[in-house]
């Protein structure tokens, strides 16, 4: 439709000038077709066959005068484009001229002026083409089909193409006359036309407009997304000959909103899932969202109960929402620290509330959002580091005083015992010397377990298996109590052990499982006892330790007795703090436990509903490291122990004397020669620390080798004391060697490699 | 007679001990802390030691080391109400470090008589 040339008619006489026109046009525009009369009225009958764009007409000779040919020619066509050739002629002549239509002028003085005039009537004479050329329907339809960015094409009764667009050609790299005529199952595959395209072409057909969204392989894009549209193209009389079939990619459209949506869920499942409580509210303080945790926080179920309620309904102190309103009405943003609020189930919470101010571009409030977040947590934790706190200091103190009620105890008891010397027996004086023993015996019991609670006695801790210590205690509970209380088990088999003292360990379950029958008391009950093994991790949140271990045992006692006050609870590890009547109990007995229990690094927790019953939970660390499983302790193996340091070695020695062994040690060379040189009563294993100035490795090495005695040995050396060590590895006993400094787990693994 | 050294703060436990050990012909010399202990301490001449293990100025355990080690064939039983030094018992360290008897307060005086005699009896096995 673009036109790119340019038909020029030079009427002329003047031969001269048209060799000159012709030079210069030529020359230079390469767009000018140039055709030649001599006379207006050779070119006015070759008008019609022959048409131009601009004709360019000399008058300079002209007897008719130009009037009549301008009339002529718009007779004929108008829309020529009619410049004149001219010698000066005055304006008033010129005006003339443009008023009857010329559209420019040449003289002889600016023939050159043509090329500039060419150009633009070349743009012009296009702009008039096109305009001409859509002015009729039929083009006006068909540029509109080809440049629009829909594949279009018109689909007959057969389901064959029999017309499409550019776009469509393009789109699938074919040429018109590769599609047209061709069947929609030809093009698509017989399987794409059945299963997606044929229902619903059959369905425009009926006269409905279809839409429908598809997937279709593309030969330059590969899969794209398509919004199909079947448009019935029906005849005057009413018949559906055709169909207009509208395809749009919508493959980025698809993906934007794919984006969109998925950038919107990622938000919702955010907001959804945060631990923290959000709230939308209005400049008031009406509620209008609050997402789930706000919700679980507030102990609600629903979010329409809350929806339209305002936010000071939930504060506890009346007037303090309506402050931090102001306040961030102000500041926009805005910590309130802890406040206390009612949950939907009328509970009292601690929360920490943030409020952000949400504006509009200008600065006009719109919404303010509240940040929740549950303090209790933060709350009981602070509550336990005080109850903690509280009881070491108790501890401290109790222990103090333990300590001195011992001697005089000692005193007592000494010339308690000096007087039963000096009183002849069996009379009433010694008899009642005997009470005096009597009450201090009971008055030892006492400060035991104030030094307990206080942890100043140590345990013997060995591996134990908690569940066999649980269980005998449930069987001793059992033949003790009552009909009325039932006693629900649910121990996990496991072989996972504990560092603890069995004896100790005993005396916590006891204690708990007899808090549980006299919290229950006369009445019916139960008692459940659970045994699980937990992740250290998972307890972390329950625990207040900084380090926790690996593994937990947790045993949980529960009891539906008559349950605590939060106010007796908070303080029943306390020693002497009892709520039983005087002489049903010491009111030791908790702070016993407690002790024990925080001695092998567990810890109880309690919780309690009056009326309901209490649960008490003890976690107690896993032994880790090494496997205790496997571990076999041989009471009857003896450990000979060779140090220079005696402090050290005995220190050492006397760990290890916890775990069963029989520990005999030489720090001077005679008694080494005493322990090894008897043929019987060897030791099994020795550990030597190569600092030894008494027993030097040349000692080992020189006895050794005399007795020809094998026993495995532990090498603990110096790190640069290499030469030693060789030596003493060249005898071929040692199983272990250990580097300095060891640990006493590292010593202990040895042990046991080295007696497999 | 055999010269036990008693090292204990609290007065009346002291003079229990005292009256008790001298009444059992024992020479006895006394001391209220570890200190002192190590002053009246006559090598050639205290054959045992009882001594407490928690008390101000110097407490048992050093007494224990340093008595040891100026005369290594002296008997030695620690006495202690209880308390507890790093990852031992202090009555445990005590035996540790050179304690050939230790005893938890309170205690039996006549137990404490029984091991002296034994501990101080020539032919006291190693």
């Amino acid at each position: 439709m673009v036109k790119k040339s340019l038909s020029l008619a030079i009427i002329s006489e003047d031969l001269a000038l048209l060799a000159n026109l012709k030079r210069v046009v030529l020359e230079s525009l390469d767009f000018v077709h140039i055709t030649y009369f001599d006379s207006e009225f050779s070119f006015l009958a070759d008008l019609p066959e022959r048409k131009a764009d601009v004709i360019l007409s000399d008058q300079r000779n002209n007897s008719r005068g130009w009037e009549i040919f301008l009339e002529e020619l718009h007779n004929q066509d108008n829309d020529l484009f009619t410049v004149f050739y001219v010698e000066d002629c005055g304006t008033r002549k010129i005006v003339d001229m443009i008023k009857a239509g010329v559209y420019d002028f040449i003289t002889p003085g600016s023939v050159n002026r043509i090329l500039p005039m060419l150009q633009k009537l070349l743009k012009e004479v296009d702009d008039k083409a096109n305009i001409k050329y859509l002015s009729t329907e039929k083009n006006f339809g068909d540029h509109i089909a080809n440049n629009s960015r829909s594949m279009l094409s018109i689909i007959n009764r057969d389901y064959v193409y029999e017309k499409v667009n550019a776009t469509f050609c393009s789109a699938h790299t074919i040429k018109t006359d590769g599609i047209v005529g061709k069947s929609l199952e030809e093009i698509w595959g017989k399987e794409t036309f059945e299963s997606k395209i044929r229902q619903n072409i059959d369905l425009c057909f009926q006269g409905n407009i279809v839409r429908y969204e598809a997937n279709f392989d593309t030969p330059l894009f590969g899969k794209r997304f398509f919004e199909v549209v079947f448009r019935p193209i029906k005849k005057e009389t009413g018949q559906i000959t055709h169909l207009l079939a509208e395809t749009f990619d919508i493959t980025d459209l698809r993906h934007s909103q794919k984006v969109v949506y998925e950038m919107e869920e990622e938000f919702k499942r955010l907001e959804t899932n945060l631990p923290i409580g959000f709230l939308r509210c209005d400049t008031a303080g009406t509620i209008i969202h609050a997402n789930r945790a706000y919700l679980k926080i507030m102990e609600c179920e629903d979010e329409t109960l809350i929806a339209g309620l305002g936010i000071q309904e939930f504060y506890t102190e009346k007037g303090l929402f309506e402050i931090h309103l102001s306040q961030l009405l102000n500041t926009e943003v805005k910590t309130f620290g802890r406040v206390s609020l009612y949950t939907c189930t009328g509970h009292e919470i601690a929360c920490r509330i943030s409020g952000f101010l949400v504006t509009d571009g200008s600065g006009n409030p719109l919404f303010i959002d509240f940040a929740f977040e549950d303090s209790s947590r933060e709350l009981m934790l602070e509550n336990r580091l005080l109850q903690a706190q509280k009881l070491e200091t108790i501890g401290a103190l109790a222990g103090g005083l333990a300590h001195d009620f011992n001697n005089i105890l000692t005193t007592i008891s000494g010339y308690s015992e000096l007087l039963l010397e000096e009183i002849p027996k069996s009379t009433p004086s010694a008899e009642k010397v005997g009470k005096i023993q009597t009450a201090v015996t009971k008055a030892k019991s006492i400060t035991d377990q104030i030094l307990t609670f206080s942890r100043q006695i140590d345990q013997e801790k060995i591996p134990v298996k908690v569940a066999a210590v649980l269980k005998e205690t449930i069987g001793f509970i059992k033949s003790g109590i009552q009909g009325n209380i039932t006693i629900n088990e649910d121990i996990i088999k496991t072989d996972t052990l504990i560092y603890a003292d069995p004896t100790q360990l005993f005396r916590v379950f006891l204690n708990l499982f007899t808090n549980a029958v006299q919290a229950i008391g006369e009445n019916e009950g139960t008692i459940s006892v659970k045994m699980v093994v937990v992740e250290g991790n998972i307890a972390r949140n329950e625990l207040n330790k900084n380090i926790v271990a690996d593994e937990y045992i947790l045993v949980t006692i529960e009891d539906t007795g008559e349950g605590m006050e939060p106010s007796i609870m908070e303080r029943i590890f306390e020693p002497y703090f009892s709520t039983r009547e005087m002489g049903k109990g010491t009111g030791l007995g908790l702070s016993v436990v407690h002790g024990i229990i925080a001695e092998i690094d567990g810890e109880i927790l309690v919780s309690s509903k009056k009326d309901i019953g209490s649960v008490f939970s003890v976690y107690l660390p896993v032994a880790g490291g090494y496997d205790f499983i496997n571990m076999k302790i041989d009471q009857n193996k003896t450990l000979l122990f060779i140090s220079g340091n005696r402090y050290e070695s005995k220190i050492l020695s006397l760990a290890l004397e916890n775990t069963g062994y029989k520990l005999v040690f030489a720090s001077n060379f005679n008694s080494f020669i005493k322990l090894v040189s008897g043929k019987n009563n060897l030791p099994d294993l020795i550990i030597y620390m190569d600092d030894s100035e008494e027993i030097t490795p040349a000692d080992l090495i020189n006895i050794f080798s005399a007795n020809k005695i094998e026993i495995p040995l532990i090498l603990i050396s110096d790190g640069n004391q290499l030469q030693t060590a060789e030596k003493i590895l060249n005898l071929g006993m040692v199983k272990q060697r250990l580097t300095k400094p060891v640990s006493l787990r590292e010593i202990h693994n040895a042990i046991q490699l080295s007696l497999i | 007679m055999a010269c036990i050294l008693i090292v204990e703060d609290d007065r009346d436990l002291r003079e229990m001990l005292r009256t008790t050990l001298i009444k059992r012909k024992y020479i006895v010399s006394e001391a209220s802390n570890g200190k002192e202990a190590l002053l009246r301490f006559k090598p050639s001449m205290t054959d045992l030691v009882i001594t407490d293990l928690i008390m101000p100025d110097e407490d048992g355990l050093k007494v224990i080391m340093k008595i040891r080690e100026i005369k290594p064939s002296i008997k030695i039983i620690a006495i202690s109400g209880g308390g507890k030094a790093g990852p031992g018992n202090y009555l445990d360290l005590a035996k540790a470090l050179g304690a050939d008897e230790i005893f938890s307060k309170p205690f039996s005086i006549n137990d404490l008589i029984k091991k002296i005699e034994i501990l101080l009896s020539p032919e006291q096995p190693y």
